[in-house]
C-alpha cells in the first residue's frame, strides 16, 4: 500500500462531517417541514400507551413485514438437494428478491432461474415459459433435479404444473426420466416455512415414487437408521453440529434436505454452482429407515403426515432444540429412535455447559426480553430464556397461526411459559407485524431482544440492544456459521447474550467500569 | 441549445415515450433473472423519502425488500417503512379494494406523509383491482395525493419498471406544485438516487458552481419538490435508459431541454456541471464552472497520483447496467484501469454505443447474465478485479476475484471528484488486500496444485 493514507470516510461518518450537516440543515427551507415541537408531539404520541392500543385494533395495513413468503421457503428447501436447480415458474422480480434475499444472509451466491413470465404469459398461461425455462435451464446449469416452485402470478392465473411439465417431456425440452419436482407455494398463503415444508414433502414423494419400490421401515439394508429433518434452518453450523451429535453416537443416518453444502462452500478458486446437499439415491432408502426425527415440527408438518402416512414410520417430532433442556429431549429421543446408549462425550458436553450457565447466570436472572421469530425458533428461544432465568415478555410471531395438528403454536408456547415462574409475565402475539412490537418495547420496556435484522428498527427506537438470532442476518457476518442447537449452541447462545449484557453494563451511565466480571 | 427534433423521440428503444422497434429486452426463461418491474418502481420512486409506499399485493413483495436500498435520507424517513396490504387467499377471491382503501386511511390518519404512492403486484393487475378509482377517491376524500404506480412485476424488467414509474410522476405528481422560491436557474437530476450519499456530494459541487438544484427525481427528495420540477430550466438525466421518457416528455409538455450525463469520473463530472451551465445560457456561470472544474480536477489529479501508480495497467471486469455500463468505464479509465470485459445485458443500443466509444476493441461484451459467464471473462482475460453488484459478489468471492460493490448496496458514494478517489482508494484496496494472496497461495502439503491466479 502507499505510505500517503488518504482518510476516505464511508457514509456513515462522511456525512456527518459540517460541510454536509450545514448543507442539510440549508435544504430544510424547500423541504416545509413541520415544526420541531409538531414532530416531538408526534414522535411522543406514537410512544404512548393510546397509541399502542390504536395500533392494535389496526385491521388493514401491516407495517415493517417480519415473514417472507413461501417460494423463498421452497428455494431453500431445493438447495437442500443434491444438484438440484431451484426454478421458479412466474415472474422474473421473485427469483431475483429470493437470491438477494438468501445470499445477504448466508454471503453466499444462490443459484436459482426463473420462469420469467410476462404479460403474455399473464393472458395465455405459462406453459411455453415453463418449456422454454426447463430446456434453458437444464442446458444452461446441467442440474440433476429441478425443483419447481410457484409465485402469486402463477397460482392465480391457476397454471396446471404437472401438466405443463409432462407436455415439456413430450416435447422432449427434458427427457422422460429427468426428475422434477414441483409444489405450489402462492405468497398469499402461508410464509417462508410452509413453502420450505411443501418442497421438501414433493421432493421427498417423488423421488420415492420414481424408485416404485414400497415403503418398509426398518429394513434398511445398508444400516439406515434415522433420518433427520431440520426444517427451514437458517444456521448452517446447525447442520454440524446435528452431525457432530449424530455421529457420537455412531449411527447410520440420512439429513434430508442439507443446504449447508450449497451455504457454507469452501473459496477453493472454482465456482461450482452445486455443493453438497441430500443424494437424490438417499431418498428411497431413507423409506426404509427405522424412524424419522424432525427438529421443526411446526414447519415440517406436511412432510411429517408424509413420512407417518406412506413411509409408516414413526416421526418424532421436536422444535429447534436450544438449550440444555431441549438438546437432552433431543439426545434421549435419538437415543430411543436407535435403542442406542448416550454416548460419554455429549454426557461431558453437557456439563460443560452447564458449568457455563452457572458462571453466566448472575448477570442474565431477570432480564427482561422480547422475542421475534418463527414459530419453532421462538419455541426453543422461550426454553433457553426460561433455564437461565431470563424472562420473556414479549412474543412475536408473525407467521405462527400454522396449525399443527390438533394443536396450536400458541397453546404450545402458552403451556411452556405456564411451566415456570419466569414465564409469567410473557404474552404470544400471532400474525402481529414490527411495528406491534415497537410500540411494545416501548410501553413496556425490556432489557433485550432477541430476533433477526429487521427487528433492528423497533430495537433503535425503544433504545434496546437486539440480539440477533433468527432468519434473515444481514447485518452482521457469520453468525449462521456456528450452531445454536446442541449443547455446543447453548454456550453460543449464552455467549452471545450475555457478552451484549456486558457491554451494556460497560456503557452504563454512572461511567463505572469493572475490569473483572 | 437546439431542441430535440422530432423524429429523434422514438428512436431509443427502452426509454423512450412509445418504444417502437423493440421493447425492453425479455428475460429469457430459465435463467438467472434479475429484479421486476415492481422492483424498478420501487427503486426509482423509494427516495422520496416523506411520502409514504403502500404496496398493494401480498405480504412478501415488501417484506423481501422492505428497508433494504442504499438511498440515503437526510431527514424524514417515512420511506422506509414496509407497508403493505397483506393479501390473502380470500382477498384474491373477493378482492382486496377495501383493505387498500382501510389502509390508505390509517397511514393518512397515522404518518399524515404529503403524499403515498401505491403500487400495483402481479395479484392485484391478475385479479383486476381498479387500484386508479380507489386511489382517486381516497386522494379526493383525504385531500393529500395518492398516486397509483401501475407497474406490476410480470410486465418485465426492473428498467421498465424505472419508466413506468417516471410516468406516474409525470401523469399525477409534476406540474401540480410552484416552487416557494425564484428558481429561474433550477435544473432537475432525473435518475439519481443517493445510493450512499451520491446526490450530496453532486449537491456540494452544484453549489459550489452556483447552480440551484430545483428537484432531485428522486435521491433524497421530499415530495413537495417534485410538483415543482416542470419550473425548471434544463433537466439532467443521470440513469440514462430508466428515465429518459421523463426527461423527453417534459421537453415536449414544458419545453424543458435536456442532455444525459454522469458523474462517474472527473471528465464526465466536468462534462455535466459545464452542461448545465451551458443549458442554463448564463456566461458567469459558465465561467464559475470553469474555475471550479479547472481547481477541482487539479487537485484530484495530485491526490490521484498514489493510487494511480498502484492501478495503472490493472484489468477489470465491468458488470452493471444502464448509465454504470459506459459511466464507470470512464472513470476506471482515468485510474488508468484497462476495462476487458464488461456486461451489456441490461444495456440499451445506445448505452452500447457509448461503451463501444470508451472500450479498446478487444474488450469483450457479455450479453447474457450469470456468474458463470462473467467468471470465466475474468478468468480468459486473466482481469485483476471484478466490479459488479451483490448478486455476483459471491460468486466472485468463491473464485477468488478482488470485488468492488458498485449497486445499490454499496457503502461508498464514487460520484464527483471526491467519489473518484474514494472509487481509486476502494480499487486499491481491494486488490491490495492480503486474502486475495492467501487465497491463490496452495496449502503448504498441496504445493504443485497451484489456482490460475
Amino acid at each position: 500500500m502507499s505510505n500517503e493514507r488518504i482518510d476516505i470516510p464511508d457514509y456513515s461518518s462522511l456525512f456527518a462531517e459540517e460541510r454536509y450537516i450545514q448543507q442539510r440543515e440549508n435544504k430544510k427551507q424547500f423541504e416545509a417541514p413541520c415544526s420541531d415541537e409538531a414532530k416531538a408531539e408526534a414522535l411522543a404520541y406514537s410512544k404512548s400507551a393510546e397509541y399502542l392500543e390504536k395500533n392494535f385494533e389496526r385491521k388493514a395495513v401491516v407495517i415493517n413485514p417480519h415473514k417472507a413468503c413461501q417460494p423463498l421457503g421452497a428455494v431453500m428447501a431445493a438447495l437442500g438437494f443434491e444438484k438440484t436447480l431451484p426454478f421458479v415458474h412466474g415472474s422474473q422480480g421473485c427469483n431475483s428478491y429470493f437470491r438477494s434475499h438468501l445470499s445477504r444472509h448466508f454471503k453466499e451466491p444462490t443459484p436459482a432461474v426463473s420462469s420469467s413470465m410476462t404479460e403474455d404469459a399473464a393472458v395465455f398461461g405459462g406453459m411455453s415459459n415453463m418449456i422454454d425455462g426447463l430446456q434453458n435451464a437444464v442446458a444452461l446449469y446441467k442440474p440433476e433435479m429441478v425443483a419447481v416452485c410457484t409465485t402469486c402470478m402463477a397460482e392465480v392465473i391457476g397454471d396446471d404444473l404437472s401438466a405443463f411439465i409432462g407436455n415439456a417431456r413430450q416435447k422432449g425440452a427434458i427427457s422422460e426420466d429427468f426428475p422434477v419436482t414441483f409444489a405450489n407455494t402462492p405468497s398469499f398463503i402461508g410464509s417462508h416455512i410452509t413453502g420450505y415444508d411443501s418442497m421438501i414433502r414433493n421432493i421427498l414423494a417423488q423421488l420415492f415414487e420414481r424408485s416404485g419400490q414400497a415403503a418398509a421401515p426398518g429394513t434398511g439394508e445398508e444400516g439406515e437408521k434415522l433420518n433427520v429433518l431440520l426444517g427451514f434452518e437458517p444456521y448452517t453450523g446447525n447442520f454440524a453440529e446435528i452431525r457432530k451429535i449424530l455421529n457420537a453416537f455412531d449411527t447410520k443416518y440420512t439429513i434430508l434436505g442439507d443446504h449447508s453444502g450449497n451455504y457454507d462452500s469452501p473459496a477453493n478458486g472454482e465456482y461450482e454452482y452445486y455443493y453438497g446437499g441430500t443424494k437424490l439415491a438417499d431418498v428411497p432408502k431413507a423409506a426404509n429407515a427405522l424412524g424419522s426425527l424432525v427438529l421443526q415440527k411446526y414447519t415440517l408438518k406436511k412432510t411429517q403426515d408424509y413420512i407417518s402416512g406412506t413411509w409408516k414410520q414413526q416421526v418424532a417430532s421436536l422444535s429447534t432444540p436450544l438449550g440444555v433442556k431441549a438438546t437432552d429431549k433431543l439426545i434421549e429421543t435419538i437415543s430411543e429412535l436407535t435403542g442406542l446408549p448416550v454416548p460419554e462425550s455429549l454426557k461431558e458436553e453437557r456439563g460443560r455447559v452447564v458449568d457455563a450457565y452457572a458462571d453466566s447466570h448472575p448477570y442474565l436472572h431477570g432480564k427482561r426480553v422480547a422475542l421475534a421469530g418463527d414459530p419453532d425458533l421462538l419455541l426453543g428461544l422461550i426454553g433457553f430464556c426460561l433455564e437461565v432465568g431470563i424472562e420473556p415478555v414479549h412474543i412475536l410471531c408473525s407467521n405462527g397461526d400454522v396449525e399443527f395438528d390438533d394443536k396450536k403454536w400458541k397453546a404450545e408456547v402458552e403451556e411452556l411459559l405456564a411451566s415456570s415462574p419466569y414465564g409469567s409475565e410473557a404474552k404470544v402475539y400471532v400474525g402481529k407485524d414490527l411495528w406491534h412490537l415497537r410500540s411494545l418495547l416501548l410501553n413496556d420496556p425490556v432489557d433485550l431482544v432477541i430476533g433477526s435484522s429487521h427487528v433492528k428498527f423497533a430495537a433503535k427506537d425503544a433504545e434496546v440492544p437486539l440480539v440477533r438470532v433468527g432468519f434473515p442476518i444481514f447485518d452482521r457476518h457469520h453468525m449462521h456459521r456456528n450452531p445454536i442447537i446442541g449443547y455446543q449452541g447453548a454456550l453460543n447462545l449464552l455467549t452471545l447474550i450475555v457478552n451484549i449484557v456486558l457491554e451494556q453494563l460497560d456503557n452504563n451511565p454512572s461511567g463505572l467500569v469493572d475490569l473483572v466480571r | 441549445m437546439e431542441p430535440i427534433r422530432k423524429e429523434e423521440i422514438d428512436d431509443q428503444a427502452c426509454g423512450s415515450l412509445a418504444p417502437k422497434s423493440k421493447p425492453c429486452p425479455r428475460p429469457k426463461p430459465g435463467e438467472a433473472a434479475g429484479g421486476c418491474s415492481f422492483d424498478g418502481a420501487q427503486i426509482t420512486l423509494l427516495p422520496i423519502m416523506d411520502a409514504a409506499h403502500l404496496v398493494h399485493g401480498p405480504v412478501a413483495c415488501a417484506g423481501n425488500s422492505w428497508e433494504s436500498r442504499g438511498s440515503l435520507s437526510s431527514g424524514p424517513s417515512l420511506s422506509q417503512y414496509g407497508f403493505a396490504t397483506d393479501l390473502t387467499n380470500n382477498d384474491i377471491i373477493f378482492g382486496g379494494e377495501r383493505k387498500l382503501k382501510d389502509s390508505i386511511d390509517y397511514i393518512a390518519g397515522r404518518f399524515a406523509p404529503p403524499a403515498i404512492f401505491v403500487y400495483a403486484t402481479c395479484v392485484t393487475a391478475l385479479i383486476g383491482e381498479d387500484m386508479d378509482a380507489v386511489c382517486k377517491e381516497a386522494s379526493e376524500r383525504l385531500g393529500i395525493p395518492v398516486v397509483p404506480v401501475n407497474s406490476p412485476g410480470f410486465v418485465g424488467s426492473k428498467n421498465l419498471g424505472n419508466r413506468l414509474a417516471g410516468d406516474a410522476l409525470l401523469q399525477y405528481v409534476i406540474g401540480t406544485g410552484e416552487p416557494e422560491l425564484e428558481a429561474s436557474m433550477g435544473v432537475n437530476l432525473i435518475g439519481e438516487y443517493n445510493i450512499a450519499g451520491e446526490m450530496w456530494d453532486i449537491e456540494k459541487l452544484m453549489n459550489q458552481a452556483g447552480i440551484t438544484l430545483l428537484s432531485r427525481i428522486t435521491g433524497d427528495a421530499r415530495y413537495k419538490e417534485i410538483t415543482w420540477a416542470h419550473r425548471a430550466k434544463a433537466n439532467m438525466v443521470v440513469c440514462s435508459r430508466a428515465l429518459l421518457g421523463l426527461a423527453k416528455q417534459m421537453e415536449s409538455k414544458y419545453g424543458i431541454p435536456y442532455f444525459e450525463g454522469s458523474f462517474y469520473g472527473a471528465k464526465e463530472t466536468t462534462y455535466s456541471l459545464r452542461q448545465m451551465a451551458f443549458l442554463l445560457n448564463d456566461r458567469e456561470m459558465e465561467r464559475r464552472v470553469d474555475r471550479l472544474t479547472e481547481r477541482e480536477e487539479s487537485r484530484l489529479s495530485h491526490d490521484l497520483r498514489p493510487y494511480r501508480k498502484i492501478l495503472k495497467g490493472k484489468k477489470a471486469v465491468l458488470y452493471t447496467g444502464g448509465v454504470k455500463s459506459w459511466s464507470v468505464i470512464s472513470a476506471l479509465k482515468e485510474l488508468g484501469i484497462q476495462v476487458v470485459g464488461v456486461g451489456t445485458n441490461k444495456s440499451s443500443d445506445e448505452d452500447v454505443q457509448r461503451i463501444a466509444d470508451r472500450v479498446s476493441d478487444d474488450t469483450e461484451y457479455i450479453p447474457e447474465g450469470g456468474a458463470s459467464r462473467i467468471i470465466k471473462t475474468v478468468r480468459e482475460r486473466k482481469a485483476d478485479i471484478m466490479i459488479a453488484g451483490g448478486r455476483n459478489m459471491y460468486v466472485a468471492m468463491k473464485e477468488q476475484i478482488p470485488f468492488v460493490d458498485i449497486n445499490q448496496e454499496r457503502h461508498k458514494a464514487y460520484a464527483g471528484y471526491e467519489g473518484l478517489l474514494r472509487l481509486a482508494k476502494e480499487l486499491v484496496d481491494s486488490i491490495a488486500n492480503p486474502i486475495w494472496k492467501l487465497a491463490s497461495s496452495p496449502a503448504p502439503w498441496d504445493k504443485e496444485g497451484s489456482y490460475d491466479r
